[in-house]
């Protein structure tokens, strides 16, 4: 048996045994005979399955103790979120969110939306502080101008301490995450509530017939992905990409890009500054690139650019990590077990540092669309919702969303060394065994956009419509495109 | 009619099968995306006739096992765990069927003085009747959605029941007054002569004779009503949904669950389908939009 | 019983629900629009600051308004014809009692029972480029390679969206003119048929001016409501690329919405229903259509 056959087999037992299609003998002789190894077979067993191994997965008693405990003047309160549909969301929302309602004789209503749709609920929330969602799912883009109509969870320890739940702290949270989505100036949007992230991710079986490794360098990367296109297109593209005219993620493409050539979206004074020498050497290389993925790539969103690799169009993707535990999903993919998740390459020239951008930015490869979980300043129920956001937010929470939300990444630093965690790293839908990479990256190769109220409107249009206008090639030059995103931009920041 | 030749007979029904055949692929296709698993929506070539058929979605969507393969119900779907689609289909069906009733009411009532009548200005009347439609719907929600706020309308049945009416009622209005000015003048006159009363007349003579007219106002009102976006979007929270807006859910973070929507959307068109064929003889006999008597 | 203006002779008491309705969802928003698109939204200060003419101004200089209101004439222009001549060429077509025509006008009714924000997501699927059915069509066809995604080429997304409306909407007129055809009188076609006139002739003489008002009618309801199209363009292309697909109401919606430009919103959504009532009113002029 091939490797990558293997591999593909035993996502299939697995897969088969927590549904229950497969008795535990035929599994335990199946997976042996596949020389799998014990940590394999835990995993199979730990796979969250309320039917077959609820027990191994259920919320920790003590916190939902302490719930009860602070929760008792408050019953009968409803709780509403507007979120985007995001695992950590729907994990709450399908699978825990009514081991809290026991507990706490509260509701908890989830309104799951696609992003732009939580935007609207989100401003009309707060342009006329209705105060109709207790609780805010804040994307990291939207920090600046929600920042003033959330509570600062630091202010909150300190104000109630009767309602702090023991051992949450901010500090428990990754920092970089910390500063990069949850911070505005010196205040805290809330906390990290999840954590997509870019990182290389590619089909092993593909680089290996290649004789590739996982690329260390972008200009490797580039001839990896050419090279593929070449050998085995159209069939096969060595890259993808998701490049929607008008959509935030070409904005989100581009940054990576932009950062792993030295560049940065604003210079220290504030000014667009993509169109630099490095901002325009970053346009060259994205348009060489660009030709190595399928043609179909302008058209698409993440959406798009997951299908394409998971329906095996292409042959690598450099993004969201929330993908890869989807990619190892036997029924909804044909990449099974054969995806493989490294570092993002290394930028081609040194990283800007912060000082030398504008509005906080973070240059840095691994471009992150964090979002973090805030109470609302117009919520008529803080304290309630403050009890909810410390539940949703805690260390076991986090351990069971990533358990059972389908190995997204956590916030907290701990949470990636859970045994629950741990146990989850085969091949198979859910899987964690992208999660070292993903804390990697956080650690060290974190790019983070700008924080300033007019950025929702740059991102997902100023920026994203001119550069679709400049791969529908309606623009003379890279030099030209830049320009002109250059010259709105400024406009629009100096109001 | 034209008496035709036997060929030219059997032209006009091939064609006419085959223009159909062509409007009704793309709901086959979906329909089919709706009876696939995952890896068998995104496929080149497409599949479009062999394809293993699951109900997997379905389940998922709604919630159910339907017990053709035990077992299989995943834990955690892509789009929101357990969707439970059920209670939102049930919203649609309320929104839609008392909106409806509300708004053809309403036109009935105004499209029997507007056609029976005289006024000043009755021309111009009805010219601000259908300006209303020509509103873009997002100037409307938005301050409805404070009107909603301060009255307490909001994420409620009834606050939705009504901006669906409103809607419709341009529509409505127009056709009911076309309905009635099909209707001799003469029938309402004689009677009136006769000394029965104007409501009287209305309620036992005029409404049942425009009961068809009613019943092909009542399907255009539904249609729009079961397909509106924009409104449901912006004045419900939590307490209701209906499908175009709850469809969205199924757009993730993690990619589209394209089987998921393509249930929803599929189990979507019964009712309002039902609700059609109910109607279906008034439909085709009575949508003639202000009759052709000039 | 004397009840003056109130008197179930007289028209008000009877259109007084209707008057109520439209006054309370549709006037009073009118005004505060107006008065929104003299004012805009100061996100730091969460309150609506007065801006006197700005919006009005920033309105005639805004090139993507301009773009945005060409795209949607275009669109406007292109669907509704198409949906007029196809849905008069199916209606005559199905006008007839041959093999299961009956069906098949039932079966043309379900494309209208799907939301549209739900047949932008079916197109997107049909035209996706890598998988798309439609994609392959055009590919196998020779009239399209894969190199031109659809959606996402400036000269053919606006065409892709397009397909979707008059999908979707060519049965409601067909419907409507069905039900027009049906209730035309026999004997202009009697006489016609005599006198061996040939079925173009019947057709320019007798049925297009019979119908004349029929058409008239849909045309009006049906432009009134492509003109304001956005769950197409929203869910399948959000504009792009660059602004080939951005219409007027997306335009608006993604103003208001997305940047929190109230006002300037507002003022986009009075402009359009001001051009909507332009249009409208010189076409009910020129097709003499009274009520």
């Amino acid at each position: 048996m091939k490797d990558s056959d293997k591999k593909l087999y035993r996502a299939k037992i697995v897969d088969d045994y927590v549904r229950g299609k497969m008795s535990r003998r035929n599994f335990l002789r199946n997976a042996a005979a596949l020389g799998l190894g014990a940590g394999v077979l835990g995993a199979g067993m730990m796979r969250p399955q309320p039917v077959f191994a609820q027990n191994s997965l259920e919320p920790s008693k003590e916190d939902l103790d302490w719930v009860r405990e602070v929760s008792a003047p408050f019953r009968g309160t409803t709780l509403r979120l507007a979120t985007e549909s995001t695992p950590p969301s729907n994990a709450i929302n399908s699978q825990l969110k009514q081991y809290f309602e026991e507990a706490s004789g509260m509701t908890v209503e989830i309104e799951v939306l696609p992003l732009e749709q939580v935007l609207q609920k989100l401003t009309l929330d707060i342009a006329s502080q209705l105060g109709t969602y207790d609780l805010y799912y804040i994307d990291q883009s939207w920090a600046a101008f929600t920042s003033r109509d959330v509570f600062d969870p630091r202010e909150q320890l300190a104000d109630k301490p009767d309602l702090a739940m023991p051992g949450w702290a901010v500090e428990d949270f990754l920092p970089a995450l910390v500063d990069g989505i949850a911070r505005y100036e010196d205040r805290l949007v809330g906390v990290p509530y999840d954590i997509p992230i870019f990182i290389m991710q590619y089909r092993k079986d593909i680089y290996d017939k290649m004789g590739f490794t996982a690329p260390v360098t972008l200009e490797e990367y580039y001839e990896q992905a050419k090279a593929i296109t070449d050998e085995m297109g159209p069939e096969m593209y060595g890259a993808t990409g998701q490049m929607k005219s008008g959509h935030y993620s070409l904005e989100c493409d581009w940054t990576a890009w932009l950062w792993g050539h030295g560049g940065s979206i604003f210079d220290s004074n504030g000014k667009f500054a993509g169109n630099d020498d490095a901002g325009l050497e970053a346009m060259e290389y994205w348009t060489r690139l660009w030709k190595t993925m399928p043609p179909g790539v302008t058209g698409w969103t993440w959406d798009g650019q997951g299908q394409s690799v998971a329906q095996g169009v292409a042959a690598s993707m450099m993004s969201w990590g929330e993908f890869f535990p989807y990619f190892d999903d036997p029924s909804a993919t044909k990449v099974s077990g054969l995806m493989e998740a490294a570092r993002c390459p290394q930028p081609k020239h040194a990283l800007r540092t912060v000082e030398q951008t504008g509005f906080g930015e973070i240059p840095g490869v691994g471009h992150q669309g964090g979002s973090s979980l805030a109470v609302s300043r117009n919520s008529k129920n803080p304290d309630p919702a403050w009890i909810f956001m410390q539940w949703a937010t805690s260390y076991d929470t986090q351990v069971l969303i990533t358990a059972l939300g389908g190995g997204t990444g956590p916030t907290r630093e701990a949470v990636y060394d859970d045994p629950r965690i741990i146990a989850n790293r085969r091949v198979g839908a859910g899987t964690t065994r992208h999660l070292d990479v993903v804390r990697d990256t956080i650690a060290m190769d974190m790019g983070s956009e700008p924080d300033l109220p007019e950025w929702a409107e740059l991102a997902n249009d100023t920026i994203p419509v001119r550069l679709g206008k400049y791969f529908a090639g309606e623009y003379g030059s890279a030099k030209e495109a830049m320009d002109d995103i250059a010259q709105a931009t400024d406009a629009i920041v100096s109001g | 009619m034209i008496v035709q030749s036997r060929s030219s007979r059997i032209i006009r029904t091939v064609v006419g099968w085959t223009v159909v055949a062509i409007f009704a692929f793309p709901l086959y296709y979906w329909l089919t995306v709706a009876f696939k698993e995952g890896n068998e929506i995104f496929n080149w070539p497409p599949k479009v006739w062999s394809f293993s058929p699951t109900v997997k979605n379905f389940e998922e969507v709604f919630g159910i096992s339907l017990g053709f393969d035990f077992g299989t119900k995943q834990e955690v779907l892509p789009g929101g765990g357990d969707f439970r689609m059920g209670p939102r289909l049930w919203d649609s069906i309320v929104i839609a069927v008392f909106s409806t009733a509300l708004a053809v009411s309403i036109a009935t009532l105004a499209g029997y003085a507007l056609s029976r009548m005289n006024f000043r200005g009755r021309h111009h009347f009805v010219a601000w009747v259908l300006s209303t439609r020509m509103m873009p719907p997002v100037a409307v929600a938005i301050p409805v959605f404070f009107i909603y706020k301060d009255i307490a309308l909001l994420d409620t049945y009834t606050g939705v029941i009504l901006i669906h009416a409103l809607m419709n009622l341009p529509l409505a209005v127009l056709l009911m007054k076309s309905f009635f000015d099909d209707i001799p003048k003469e029938i309402d006159e004689s009677a009136l002569v006769d000394g029965a009363s104007r409501w009287l007349i209305f309620r036992r003579i005029v409404l049942p004779m425009v009961k068809g007219g009613m019943s092909a106002t009542a399907v255009l009102c539904f249609i729009f009503s079961w397909t509106e976006f924009l409104f449901v979007l912006t004045l419900t929270q939590t307490g209701l949904k209906t499908v175009p807006v709850v469809s969205s859910t199924f757009v993730t973070s993690t990619g589209t669950a394209w089987g998921n929507m393509a249930a929803l959307g599929a189990a979507a068109m019964i009712p309002a389908f039902i609700f059609i064929m109910l109607v279906q003889k008034h439909l085709v006999r009575g949508l003639t939009l202000g009759s052709v008597k000039q | 019983m004397k009840l003056g203006v109130l008197s179930a002779d007289r028209p008000l008491v009877w259109m007084l629900p209707l008057i109520a309705m439209l006054v309370a969802f549709t006037i009073i928003p009118l005004f505060y629009n107006i008065w929104l698109s003299f004012h805009e939204y100061a996100p730091f200060k969460r309150r609506l600051e007065f801006v006197g003419w700005e919006n009005w101004r920033l309105l005639f200089s805004d090139v993507r308004m301009w773009e945005a209101l060409w795209t949607t004439m275009f669109y406007f222009g292109v669907v509704l014809t198409v949906e007029l001549v196809l849905g008069m060429a199916i209606a005559l077509l199905l006008d007839a009692e041959e093999f299961g025509f009956g069906v098949l006008r039932t079966v043309l009714t379900m494309t209208l029972v799907v939301p549209p924000a739900i047949v932008g997501m079916m197109f997107l699927l049909i035209e996706d480029p890598e998988f798309g059915v439609l994609t392959f069509v055009l590919d196998s066809l020779g009239i399209l390679d894969k190199s031109t995604p659809i959606l996402a080429t400036g000269s053919t997304a606006l065409w892709g969206v397009m397909l979707a409306d008059i999908w979707q909407w060519t049965p409601f007129m067909v419907l409507i003119f069905l039900a027009g055809l049906r209730s035309l009188p026999p004997e202009p076609y009697e006489a016609a048929m005599l006198d061996g006139a040939s079925p173009v002739m019947t057709f320019r003489r007798i049925t297009l001016p019979l119908m004349s008002k029929v058409i008239a009618v849909a045309v009006l309801i049906r432009g009134i409501d492509v003109f304001r199209m956005f769950d197409y363009v929203f869910v399948m292309t959000s504009g792009g690329p660059g602004t080939s697909t951005y219409t007027l109401s997306l335009y608006s919606w993604q103003q208001t919405f997305s940047f929190i430009k109230w006002g300037y919103g507002a003022t986009l959504s009075l402009f359009t229903l001001v051009i909507i009532l332009v249009i409208a009113n010189l076409f009910i002029w020129l097709a003499k259509v009274r009520w």
